[in-house]
């Protein structure tokens, strides 16, 4: 096995473990942003694990599980427990359910993508994020080398693409910025504005330090996902082992107590 | 972000301290910035701007 090979399974792990971790306190504490921390963590796992599958074999369900949860849902779940930690109003339990409802309408549009999958263009030789999307080729552009090209009909013009997985014009692929947008605000906007808010008070610098990590680890990942899309690959497994890393540590040094914190159950809000 | 521990915290973020008064707030501000460019992009590939 090749150091990319092993790297996603590497990052698996430390999302599994880190999952366990944030559900072991959501079934001690019961606030909601553990839970949909832990969901979204789960999700973060499933996908790195079939990214890390999809580079050693090929099964449809696999990839299904990698766009769904690793590549569209995770970011929106984990960053929605961040707004459930920062703002404590009733709306936010309305986003719930559009994040609920757009979720199951992803799985859904997913479902419809699966008969269509190019297959045939998969290789084991490249991250399945750099060959996941069928692109269009502009007049004079050149394909990338060692990549499949084909004539198709699109939109009632002829048009030569570079194959991928997903056809042309998949309609799942339009649900993924949504939520990408959405994850980006949350988690790593929800991060950097609390580690303002205690940097500011000039408190608690285990949580200006671990939201700092937290947001650091959010944009590695969104940072190599972006330059896979651009034809950087290479930075994508260790981008995702970097990005595990930092949240992971992020999360203990934010939960870690002070030297000088004291006790007081009774005191203490329900969060 | 992680707010568990249900404790009173004293601690306060050390004067003087070159890491907090200088380290710190150019991260969250390269964070921001490099944040707000990842969402554009997002919203350039869901308007078409960008292919890929």
């Amino acid at each position: 096995m090749s150091i990319n090979q092993v790297l996603p399974f590497v990052s698996t792990a430390i999302m599994g473990y880190f999952t366990v971790w944030v559900l072991q306190r959501y079934a001690v504490r019961r606030a909601p942003q553990f839970l949909f921390w832990g969901i979204g963590l789960a999700m973060f796992a499933a996908g790195s694990f079939a990214e890390a599958f999809l580079s050693l074999a090929w099964n449809p369900w696999v990839f299904f599980v990698w766009y769904l949860f690793g590549a569209a849902l995770n970011a929106a779940w984990i960053g929605h427990g961040t707004l459930y930690l920062l703002v404590r109003k009733r709306w936010v339990h309305a986003v719930t359910g559009v994040l609920i409802v757009g979720s199951l309408f992803a799985g859904y549009l997913m479902l419809q993508a699966m008969p269509k999958l190019d297959a045939a263009s998969f290789t084991t030789s490249k991250p399945v994020s750099e060959q996941y999307g069928t692109k269009v080729l502009k007049d004079g552009e050149t394909a990338p080398a060692g990549a499949q090209t084909a004539t198709t009909t699109y939109r009632g013009k002829e048009v030569t693409v570079v194959r991928g997985l997903l056809p042309l014009g998949t309609p799942v692929r339009l649900t993924t910025p949504f939520f990408n947008i959405y994850g980006l605000l949350t988690l790593v906007g929800g991060a950097i504005y609390s580690a303002y808010l205690f940097w500011r008070k000039r408190v608690m610098p285990n949580r200006v330090i671990g939201n700092v990590l937290i947001a650091a680890g959010a944009l590695f990942i969104g940072s190599a996902s972006t330059l896979t899309r651009l034809g950087y690959g290479q930075f994508l497994y260790l981008g995702e082992l970097l990005s595990a890393i930092l949240m992971f540590a992020g999360f203990r040094f934010a939960a870690r107590p002070q030297p000088d914190e004291v006790p007081q159950a009774i005191a203490a809000p329900a969060d | 972000m992680p707010n568990g521990n249900r404790m009173i915290n004293k601690s306060h973020i050390p004067e003087n301290s070159t890491f907090f008064e200088k380290i710190v707030p150019a991260l969250l501000i390269f964070m921001g910035v490099l944040t707000v460019v990842l969402i554009l992009f997002a919203a350039g590939v869901l308007l078409g701007i960008v292919h890929f």
